[in-house]
């Protein structure tokens, strides 16, 4: 698709039975418009939405959509951008700083997968427990919830390889130690970038942007949910948790927080 | 621009600490060649207050009781006035240091050059490498990042006084931040109120500049000799409880285990 807008942030917004993942997005955008008025953003969803104050454009998936496994249409992102560059971004997160020095740092490659984690004291998440298919199959270690890519050769490469590897997932699952029933986005992209080359597609060096990520085994919460055990504090789109200001991209994880704030 | 060292020293019922504060004195003029100054509540003409250049009358202030290995003995820990520390100190820029750290280099003098306007360490570690810090160098159950107060340099400034009143602010409220940071023990420590102190004037970031290097230390259960001049043998067991032992030499380090640097400097 012939882009119509130089750069902007994507987001992806497949409703499911329990999560209104298309609330998440407003939510999401919402906060990116508030440290950038003039960012643009797209809304990519199989919801009849019109564009609206927080989403400039809403595309509908360009191709037939898997709807036995939402996760399994990423690879039309490619496609249905409206940006020439794009952040894809997860909708269950929130922007809790500027950002826009991301694009500086991801202009470097034609297409960057974000690589590592944090925890909400800004620390390298060190916990692999979420993480034993990576290791074990020595994949990069690869979060899809930021995804950088420019209209190129190689950004389309590496889509195609990725909807290859969703519709070929039995061949790739029975190539892999301790392989998922159901194919993730993160081990796609991560099987997708050992096709194509980790250093055409991560900045594993680079110490931004990475998610911080809500999930138990990385904050070393002593419960699941998070937000039964550490006090979070959300005024004039900051955020702190237990005291520490919260930088980036914020991924709560605990789909109905957005409401509890 | 006037530069001295500050040494806080309230005897207790184990500890001679105006003694270690006098031997470390030494120490500090003939390596950092900056005037000293003792905080104490000793009689002042107690001979053992010769060896400062001033002695600055206070009254001691008990952060709690709390157990040293090296005593085997439960003693009160005259601690909690290390936040006036700002207010007494008679330089423009000053060193904050702990009676049982051990001068035996030059290497703070990066630190008082440094154009910092406060810096303490944001990490310590065991000579021996038998003990892991890992406990040490964090606080509380989500384990938030230390700093020590066992060496801090300030300069008068807005920001280093926002921090000491910051860390009277947490000794005052001390229960409310120890519940916050849900820290196990009740004592108070100047290491959590300067952790927590540092990141509250840093805006919450968790970011904000610290010495850069870790602080050397020795642990009650190891033994320390002074073997020649600034060179000091550290005996301890290793894994297998085997003994063992290390020689240090022109290294400051934090002599954690009192009764140790006690009888060194008894001997010395």
């Amino acid at each position: 698709m012939k882009p119509v807008e130089e750069q902007g942030y994507l987001i992806v917004a497949t409703n499911t039975e329990s999560t209104d993942y298309v609330d998440c997005s407003r939510v999401l955008a919402k906060t990116i418009k508030y440290w950038h008025p003039n960012a643009k953003i797209c809304l990519l969803t199989n919801e009849k939405l019109k564009p609206d104050h927080l989403f400039d454009h809403v595309r509908e998936f360009p191709f037939a959509i898997d709807t036995a496994n939402p996760y399994a249409n990423d690879w039309q992102v490619f496609d249905a951008t409206p940006f020439r560059e794009t952040i894809k971004l997860e909708a269950d997160m929130l922007i809790t700083s500027p950002i826009d020095n991301w694009w500086n740092m991801l202009r470097h490659r034609d297409i960057v997968v974000s690589t590592g984690c944090r925890d909400w004291k800004d620390r390298r998440a060190s916990s692999r427990h979420y993480r034993q298919v990576f290791d074990a199959n020595n994949l990069p270690d690869v979060y899809n919830a930021i995804a950088y890519w420019r209209l190129s050769k190689t950004a389309q490469d590496f889509f195609v390889t990725v909807r290859n590897i969703f519709e070929n997932w039995p061949q790739y699952r029975a190539m892999l130690k301790f392989p998922e029933s159901e194919p993730s986005t993160d081990v796609v992209y991560a099987i997708a970038a050992t096709i194509m080359g980790p250093e055409t597609c991560t900045m594993p060096f680079a110490s931004y942007p990475t998610i911080i990520h809500m999930k138990r085994h990385i904050i070393a919460a002593k419960r699941d949910p998070w937000v039964d055990e550490l006090i979070c504090e959300y005024r004039d789109y900051e955020l702190r948790v237990n005291t520490i200001v919260q930088q980036g991209a914020f991924h709560y994880n605990v789909k109905n927080w957005r409401h509890e704030r | 621009m006037t530069t001295g060292a500050l040494i806080f020293a309230f005897d207790n019922e184990q500890t001679n600490y105006v003694a270690m504060a006098s031997w470390s004195a030494r120490n500090i003029r003939r390596w950092l060649n900056i005037p000293t100054a003792v905080v104490t509540d000793i009689d002042p003409n107690d001979k053992r207050l010769r060896g400062f250049d001033q002695v600055i009358s206070a009254t001691a202030s008990a952060g709690g009781t709390r157990w040293f290995e090296d005593y085997q003995a439960t003693v009160t820990w005259h601690n909690a006035g290390r936040t006036d520390a700002y207010a007494l100190s008679p330089w423009d820029q000053t060193l904050v240091l702990d009676a049982d750290y051990v001068v035996a280099s030059d290497q703070l003098k990066i630190v008082l050059n440094s154009d910092q306007e406060f810096l303490a360490h944001a990490s310590a570690y065991d000579i021996t490498g038998t003990n892991n810090f890992a406990g040490l160098n964090d606080y509380g159950e989500y384990k938030m990042p230390m700093s020590w107060a066992t060496v801090m340099m300030f300069r008068k400034s807005t920001h280093a006084r926002l921090i000491f009143d910051c860390m009277a602010m947490i000794r005052a409220n001390w229960r409310h931040y120890k519940n916050l940071y849900q820290i196990a023990s009740s004592t108070y420590r100047n290491d959590h109120a300067l952790s927590i102190a540092l990141n509250i004037v840093n805006g919450q970031t968790l970011k904000y500049t610290s010495i850069p290097w870790a602080l050397a230390s020795v642990t009650p259960e190891h033994t320390v000799t002074r073997t020649s001049k600034d060179c000091y043998r550290i005996d301890y067991q290793d894994q297998h409880k085997r003994p063992r032992w290390t020689m240090i030499k022109n290294q400051d380090f934090h002599a954690m285990g009192k009764s140790h640097l006690e009888k060194l400097i008894e001997t010395s």
